[in-house]
């Protein structure tokens, strides 16, 4: 996540970010602290927990017109699905971070 | 058919028993790994708020036991009717009732162990990214004892009804 907040608010210096605009301490950051994308992201994925693994149960029972029991398979894996996204996505999340941080670092050394 | 040795009228009981404590185990073990996992994440976000989107993984997965719980119990819901349409057998009742609890507590375990790994886990990762592999792979397993666990629920519900 991008959601850094600025280095005063971070304790310990061993682990607080190194900041580009580290000078400009002093400036109110009117940046959100968590940025819209993420919130977005874990809406969806709140939605999707509740509703998808029972959602699809009702939908093959009734419409599939299969046994009570295919459908508690498939909510099942829906359940499963849904779980297998979010790791893909904070894994995606975290790679396009690392990329940026390391970009940085090349800029600086230059 | 009415009431008869092998169809009392107390056999929707159990049944109603299967219903409640898949329900009530599964949230509570869904629960215990919410809240300890949690603690967890809250502890590691005031350093590293970068890493909190990673360190959900552990609360995600607790809402999966806690969809096992609610899957057995749409199930076993799904079998009932009051008395004039259909008199249930006092072993179907046994056999929700058997459905019920191994999701129920099989969810209690899957949970408690989602909650200390996970409090364990994401605090370890905040100080080495390489514990992140470990903790999933132990999470996962932690979560498949839920999943036996509703395996044998829904293998029990699909005898029942036939």
């Amino acid at each position: 996540m991008a959601s850094r907040r600025s280095a005063e608010k971070t304790p310990p210096k061993e682990v607080a970010a190194p900041s580009s605009s580290g000078k400009k301490v002093s400036d109110s950051d009117v940046t959100p602290a968590v940025p819209t994308n993420v919130i977005m992201k874990l809406a969806f994925f709140s939605v999707a927990m509740i509703f998808v693994p029972i959602g699809m149960y009702f939908v093959t029972v009734n419409v599939g017109g299969t046994s009570a029991t295919v459908g508690g398979i498939v909510a099942a894996i829906m359940a499963n699905v849904v779980l297998v996204a979010y790791i893909f996505v904070a894994w995606k999340d975290d790679q396009a971070e690392r990329e940026a941080e390391q970009k940085q670092k090349e800029k600086k050394a230059q | 058919m009415a009431d008869s040795e092998f169809s009392p009228k107390f056999a929707p009981f159990f049944s109603f028993a299967g219903i409640a404590s898949a329900m009530i185990f599964g949230s509570l073990g869904a629960a215990y790994g919410t809240a300890k996992s949690g603690i967890g994440i809250a502890g590691v976000g005031t350093f590293r708020p970068d890493l909190i989107m990673k360190s959900l993984i552990p609360v995600v997965m607790s809402g999966i036991i806690a969809v096992y719980g609610l899957v057995i119990s749409v199930l076993i819901a799904g079998d009932l009717d009051p008395p004039p349409n259909k008199y249930m057998s006092l072993y179907t009742g046994f056999m929700h009732l058997a459905a019920g609890l191994s999701v129920g507590l099989a969810g209690v375990a899957a949970g408690y162990t989602i909650g200390i790994v996970g409090d364990a886990g994401v605090r370890a990762y905040m100080q080495q990214s390489r514990v992140y592999v470990g903790m999933i792979l132990i999470l996962i397993f932690g979560e498949v004892l839920g999943l036996y666990g509703l395996i044998v629920g829904l293998i029990l519900n699909s005898k029942s009804s036939g």
